[in-house]
């Protein structure tokens, strides 16, 4: 058993050559893998010594067998040195701002000064050295000549990726012909008269003699000499010249920088000498990261960073042939040229610039940098996410028989995903019953590990024999049974609701069935999403999720405050049929409506009729309601809703009383009296609303749509009134009376003013489609409740479609001038830009289904964009957040515990634990009533004290009843 | 110009004096620079605050009438 060990913390930096070859377990100097016996070569790129990947051999470093042998590093000792493609940005920040003579930073001690200065205050305000380091090389590059040693500094050009040049002004190669043609007289000027060798002589201070060598080309003018001949005759004398700093040259001039004035750049010379960033030594990563495969016809496949280092081997070993051979200066630096690329793709095969290396078969190569990036790379991929065993994934269905904190699991998933149970004096017995039952009968076991650690697969034949052995002390992995908790989550997880801990309940056939109710807060429907399913593995694991992450904790919603989990659709075209009108209902059937809560005994009657004693639905619904609930509220669907002591007196149940998102009388639940008491009461509701429903009938067709003839007439009438409107507005636009609207041209005036009259004719039409509907009718039922559906939606199915818009507009696109062909062109008239006059029921015609398709369409795009956007802009704030933490102390930081907020959302409260209305404020004396009455010394109080009910805690469904608050629900 | 630190959205920004900052380092354990930042050319600044300086800031707040938080000015 390995101990832990704890890390006192990483130090990042760039690494000595020596300490490479000091790590090396050997020099790799051969190309080849294996030999034709298949045994890897000795200092070949397979070298035993690198670590093992074949089972059976023993490590020749470290003596482990495959699987506990970590690897380990070789090296190959580079022919010349190469840059690291990593560090060319900094590379080429070092070689503006140093000395190309004696290697110092061009800033004097003043500078220097302040510049370490503000790497100290960064380091202290926790902000990047990189931009200090950036201002400082800014300044130093102005510098023209050394401050320390007075060198003229050169231009320093980068040619991406790895190659430098110094640009230098020197003497163009034709100098005296130059100054031979600015002697001469200009032809076009003529008082200028040109300039005779001795006048020249006299002007620059150089003598005569000189002067005529320079003419003739045999001296050539350096430095001041030069400059008084520039000045003299006003030309340039100098022409660029590109001087290619090879690694070598490179290295030589970092090594020549000192400590402290790297550290005046916020770089750490102890650690990361700039030297190092120009590799004579290349590391070899072991085997065991870069393991050969054999394929199914026994040939040996190689892994992609094998073949860039027997690429990098092989020019590396021609480079060193070439060398000591002799070979002209540009076969070497081709061969170095070539040595460099290799390198820097075995680094990072996706640089711009540079062609990526090349597989056989042409796929680009998979080298090192290629593994760590992006969403498959080792960090997102193999670390911060990866499969995971104990996890379960098929389509889900609904069941309303189950309770909302509950998720039905089919039994072939139960018997084969487990939990683990430390067996213990007592329950071994149980633990026993598992093993014996096997791992095909149901509530059985499929593994079971001994205290020496070993597992043994429990079989159908093995099972009764292994079942005497289990004792305290041994591990039983036992199927998923009723009442386990598992985490339950439906992708995208965009809220805290996506991931939420159920108990099981073992069902047959092969889906997870789950209650409706939860559908908001997953966004669930039944149409053939998936979910997964997560067994929790340890007692603390499973303690979590139940106090913490279970359904019933989730009811509020952080993100408004207010229940995400309530009645949705037909429970509350349930609720709505049921305390509407009111009506009356017979012993039979008022039980039969509850039949599927706890209450089995019904109140007092509401009255008698001729068919004997009758109960309303307000008191069918009010057995549901928590005693002593006090409630007022307006609801949507008009009128007050009046609670008084947990009795309905008054309004009608929908949407805004028991809806999912807000639905008050829920919400009220929750924080008045309990989680689990607003569970059994949701789960109650929906069963209710259910039965109600199902008593009531209730159904939609094509025809609950249609209006009367005469409707249709005045629907016509009213359309063509709207025409005729337009076709004046139309005319006066045509003869230029009309008067445009302040801010707006006339074009506009005219468009927006045909929007509003094609408007109100939608309206009407609706509005006359609304009048012959009867109150009952479905369509209508189902949008006034709240339910499902809009009186937009019943306009458009009934009275007329209205305008079609693309981007807030009548339509306009097309044809030129025109929308579609069957329209002349400047055609203002409402049918011509997309006017739906036809009904869903009735049918477009083929124009409008046009129309119709162009404005769905733009809806259609609209969504598909926003969720692309929406869902990178939200992974951006979850990594820019996540580090954030509430401290004990109330306050909110980040991981370098720097102050975020001082008091969290700057009042320490939790969204879902305020009231989530002004109008309803948290009875906040009635707590502290609670808080005083604790606080008493008071004998009496003191008794009244310890004899206090603790409040009920997060106790399963299953458990006996005596803990919870109320007696039983589902 | 206008003043933006009179303006009636701006809350205000009073100094600390050196023992109410120790104070307040002491209440949090803090160190100075733990503190949330504040850019000296911040026109909410009073004029004599200098970088090194930290200000205490209180907010009107919905839920509990006033938030006080304080921050350090840096350059």
């Amino acid at each position: 058993m390995q101990t832990p060990k704890q890390l006192g913390g990483i130090r990042f930096g760039l690494m000595d050559p020596e300490t490479y070859r000091d790590l090396s377990a050997t020099k790799v100097i051969t190309a080849d893998t294996y030999d034709d016996d298949g045994y890897p070569i000795d200092m070949g790129l397979m070298d035993p010594r690198l670590g093992v990947i074949d089972p059976g051999l023993e490590c020749r470093t470290c003596g482990q067998h495959s699987g506990s042998c970590p690897g380990h590093f070789g090296h190959i000792e580079l022919a010349a040195p190469v840059i690291h493609v990593g560090f060319t940005t900094l590379m080429r920040r070092l070689l503006r701002s140093t000395c190309r003579e004696c290697g110092r930073l061009t800033l004097d001690e003043m500078q220097m000064e302040e510049y370490r200065d503000q790497q100290e205050r960064a380091d202290e305000l926790g902000k990047d050295p990189d931009t200090v380091l950036k201002a400082a090389v800014r300044e130093a590059r102005k510098a023209g000549t050394c401050p320390h040693c007075g060198e003229p500094q050169a231009d320093i050009k980068h040619e991406k990726p790895t190659t430098y040049y110094e640009v230098e002004n020197v003497l163009a190669s034709e100098y005296s012909e130059v100054i031979a043609s600015a002697m001469q007289p200009d032809a076009d000027d003529e008082e200028d008269e040109g300039i005779s060798p001795s006048e020249l002589a006299d002007q620059t201070g150089i003598s005569l003699e000189r002067i005529n060598q320079i003419l003739g080309g045999e001296f050539r003018p350096l430095d001041e000499d030069r400059r008084a001949l520039e000045k003299a005759l006003d030309v340039d004398l100098t022409e660029e010249d590109m001087n290619k700093l090879m690694p070598s040259d490179i290295r030589d001039w970092f090594e020549d920088i000192p400590d402290s004035d790297i550290e005046v750049l916020g770089i750490d010379a102890e650690n990361s000498r700039p030297e190092w960033m120009i590799m004579t030594v290349l590391p070899v990563p072991p085997v065991t990261a870069r393991p050969s495969i054999t394929l199914d016809n026994g040939q040996r496949s190689e892994d992609d960073l094998t073949h860039k280092l027997v690429d990098i081997i092989r020019i590396n070993q021609r480079f060193m042939e070439n060398r000591e051979a002799g070979a002209p200066q540009l076969i070497i630096e081709d061969l170095w040229e070539l040595l460099q690329y290799h390198v820097t793709t075995f680094v990072d095969n996706e640089i711009s610039g540079t062609p990526p290396a090349r597989h056989r078969s042409g796929r680009p190569l998979k080298t090192l940098s290629q593994r760590l990036k992006g969403k498959e790379g080792r960090f997102r991929g193999s670390l911060s996410g990866k499969r995971v065993n104990f996890s379960a994934r098929t389509v889900i269905s609904p069941d309303p028989t189950l309770s909302l904190n509950e998720v039905g699991i089919p039994d072939r998933v139960a018997s084969e995903m487990t939990i683990t149970i430390n067996v213990t004096e007592r329950n071994t017995e149980e633990a026993r019953q598992y093993v014996a039952n096997g791992p095909e009968q149901h509530p059985g076991a499929n593994y079971v590990k001994r205290p020496d650690g070993r597992r043994l697969k429990v079989t159908p034949k093995n099972c009764e024999e292994l079942a005497t052995k289990i004792e305290a002390g041994w591990e039983v992995n036992r199927h998923l049974v009723d009442g386990d908790i598992v985490i339950f989550n439906r992708q995208p997880s965009l809220h805290r609701m996506s991931i939420m801990a159920h108990e099981v309940v073992v069902m047959p056939y092969k889906t997870f069935r789950l209650n409706t109710v939860v559908c908001p807060p997953y966004n669930a429907d039944f149409d053939g999403d998936e979910m997964n399913l997560h067994a929790l593995q340890t007692e603390e694991a499973r303690a979590e999720a139940r106090v913490l992450m279970r359904v019933q904790e989730q009811i509020l919603s952080p993100r408004f405050g207010e229940n995400i989990i309530g009645a949705i659709q037909d429970h509350i075209s349930g609720t709505y049929l049921l305390t509407n009108d009111n009506p009356d209902f017979t012993e039979t059937q008022a039980l039969d409506l509850l039949r599927a809560t706890r209450v089995d005994e019904l109140p007092d009657p509401d009255g008698e009729n001729e068919t004997g004693p009758y109960w309303t639905g307000r008191t069918v619904f009010s057995l549901l309601l928590p005693d002593g609930l006090n409630l007022e509220f307006t609801s949507s669907t008009g009128g007050d809703v009046v609670i008084e002591d947990g009795n309905l007196i008054e309004g009608t149940i929908d949407e805004d009383a028991v809806g999912a998102f807000g639905g008050e009388i829920v919400d009220t639940i929750v924080k008045q009296y309990s989680e689990t008491r607003a569970r059994v009461f949701i789960n109650e509701v929906a069963a209710l609303a259910m039965r109600a429903i199902m008593h009531f009938g209730f159904s939609i067709g094509i025809d609950d749509e249609s209006i009367p003839p005469v409707a249709d007439e005045q629907v016509d009438e009213a359309i063509d009134s709207a025409y005729d409107r337009i076709e004046e507005l139309i005319d006066t636009y045509e003869n230029g009376d009309l008067e445009s609207l302040p801010g707006r041209t006339v074009d506009e005036t005219l468009e927006m003013k045909i929007m509003q009259t094609l408007g109100k004719a939608r309206d009407s039409a609706g509005e006359i489609a609304d009048d012959h509907f009867s109150d009952d009718n479905p369509a209508v039922v189902m949008a006034r409740s709240g339910a499902r559906g809009s009186m937009l939606n019943l306009t458009q199915m009934a009275g007329c479609v209205g305008q079609q818009a693309v981007r807030g507009e009548r339509i306009n696109r097309g044809y030129e001038d025109r929308t579609l062909a069957h329209y002349e062109e400047n055609d203002l008239s409402a049918e011509a830009h997309g006017f739906v006059e036809n009904s869903y029921r009735s049918g477009l015609t083929p124009r409008e289904f046009f129309f119709h398709a162009m404005g769905g369409r733009e809806g259609l795009v609209d969504t598909a964009v926003r969720t692309s956007k929406s869902g990178y802009l939200q992974r951006r704030l979850i990594n820019a957040l996540s580090e954030l933490e509430v401290q004990y102390d109330g306050t909110v930081r980040d991981t370098s515990d720097t102050v975020v907020q001082f008091e969290f959302g700057e009042d320490g409260t939790s969204p879902v634990r305020v009231s989530s209305d002004d109008d309803f404020d948290v009875d906040v004396e009635g707590i502290t009533d609670r808080v005083l009455e604790a606080e008493f010394d008071d004998a009496a109080d003191k008794e009244a004290f310890i004899g206090r009910r603790e409040p009920p805690t997060n106790l399963s469904e299953h458990t006996e009843p005596r803990f919870e608050e109320v007696e039983s629900d589902d | 110009m206008v003043d933006a630190s009179q303006h009636e959205l701006v809350p205000d920004h009073v100094l600390l004096e050196d023992s109410e900052i120790d104070s307040v380092l002491e209440e949090y354990g803090l160190s100075r620079t733990d503190l949330p930042k504040i850019k000296r050319n911040d026109p909410a600044l009073p004029d004599d605050a200098t970088p090194g300086d930290v200000i205490k800031i209180v907010r009107d707040s919905r839920t509990t009438d006033t938030a006080t938080s304080y921050r350090l000015v840096i350059e």
